[in-house]
């Protein structure tokens, strides 16, 4: 037997969190093993190092999208692509939270906690 | 600098060792790292983002087991956010010897914590204070080894808010989860059920990391292929030490942790008053 702490109107957020947490370290974890393995398979080492300028996540995530769409495809795309899922996945945690509080719980303190913790992480990641 | 082929098996002994021991990576990685000629500051910000990924993992599987207190999270989260901004902040703008002498400190902590073997013994609180019952600290979990429902209500949120601030101040600064530090705030100030203190500290850890990355991204510490090796290395130590984690003895894993802990703690802090070499 196993019981929801927060559960609502047949929504159990518990399994919501769990899940998101799962996908999101999994697709990063695939994403960064495959660039490794083709840089290894292209120069036969996994070597590369590579400094970001100072970025912003949103900077860092554009750039990496216009890189794709201009098909500009390299290792160095996959490893970036999977640190940038890897960097969204709580975010994404805090915002389907948020909802949560919001519309499915409709806890008016709780929404704002979320909200609080979302706006700080939105500006730390993407405006700085 | 620092090989690829040593990055990645410092990396996965940092994970083994910090899931055998349930530290977390980050308190081995870190001086191991600099050890091997890697600038502290490069990796406070590697094992920051690394921490990330080792506690999204374990929070996962905690909250499909309906551990986790969400909304204890939520509310602490916070004040742990707040405070590892203000922590990677600092580091940015510090000096090296600096962070080698907070880090072999906070170190030569935990080893003491960890000879002293601070076992809590929960009792439920009895009465739970207006503010905490306002922010409805409080919930119920299915104990799997005693049969039946615990339930708890977490008291003192106030003074637990601004602990968490500097628990996630030393996260921040130091690029490590601090989960020791938060579970005992969970557990002695707050009143948690063990249980739900660990894997709380885990979901709280992962938006607290976040914020520390941040800070560290913008700050250009960041070297994605050097953090893709460490990434990948920790979660497979990580992985291996919790399989591993049933088959040995405490007491032995107690033992080795300890020395290890003290040989790295002395050291950090000597290069700190030596000057970094």
């Amino acid at each position: 037997m196993k019981i929801s702490q927060t559960a609502s109107r047949g929504w159990d957020m518990d399994l919501w969190v769990s899940g998101i947490l799962r996908i999101g370290l999994s697709l990063s974890l695939t994403f960064i093993t495959c660039g490794l393995v083709w840089k290894w398979h292209e120069v036969g080492a996994i070597r590369f190092d590579y400094s970001l300028p100072k970025t912003s996540v949103l900077q860092f995530v554009l750039e990496e999208l216009h890189l794709l769409l201009r098909g500009t495809f390299r290792p160095r795309l996959l490893i970036n692509l999977g640190i940038a899922i890897l960097l969204l996945t709580p975010y994404v945690r805090v915002l389907v939270s948020v909802f949560y509080f919001a519309m499915v719980e409709r806890n008016r303190k709780y929404t704002l906690f979320t909200l609080f913790v979302f706006l700080t992480l939105t500006y730390n990641l993407l405006f700085r | 600098m620092i090989s690829p082929s040593v990055l990645i098996f410092v990396s996965i002994i940092a994970g083994f060792v910090g899931a055998l021991s349930g530290m977390g990576g980050g308190i081995i990685l870190i001086p191991a790292l600099t050890f091997f000629g890697l600038d502290i500051k490069q990796a406070i910000a590697l094992s920051m983002i690394s921490v990330i990924a080792t506690s999204s993992g374990a929070a996962s599987a905690y909250a499909r087991d309906h551990l986790t207190n969400l909304k204890v999270g939520m509310f602490l989260e916070m004040f742990t956010m707040m405070g590892a901004l203000a922590g990677a902040s600092i580091t940015v703008v510090s000096g090296q010897r600096f962070l080698f002498l907070i880090f072999g400190m906070v170190l030569l902590l935990s080893w003491g914590m960890s000879l002293v073997q601070y076992r809590a013994v929960w009792k439920p609180a009895s009465r739970q204070d207006r503010f905490s019952q306002w922010l409805e600290l409080e919930g119920k979990y299915y104990d799997q080894t005693e049969h039946r429902v615990v339930e708890y209500k977490a008291v003192r949120a106030p003074i637990g808010g601004v602990l968490m601030f500097i628990a996630g101040m030393i996260a921040g600064l130091l690029g490590i989860g601090a989960g020791a530090v938060k579970v005992l705030i969970h557990d002695l100030i707050m009143k948690l059920p063990p249980k739900v203190s660990t894997t709380t500290s885990n979901l709280i850890i992962g938006v607290t990391a976040l914020a520390g990355t941040g800070v560290y991204l913008s700050a250009g510490f960041i070297r994605p292929g050097l953090a893709a090796l460490v990434i990948l290395g920790v979660v497979i130590g990580s992985f291996l030490g919790t399989r591993l984690f049933v088959r040995l003895s405490n007491q032995a894993v107690r033992w080795f942790f300890l020395v290890v802990l003290l040989a790295l703690g002395v050291q950090m802090i000597w290069r700190g008053i030596r000057g970094v070499a």
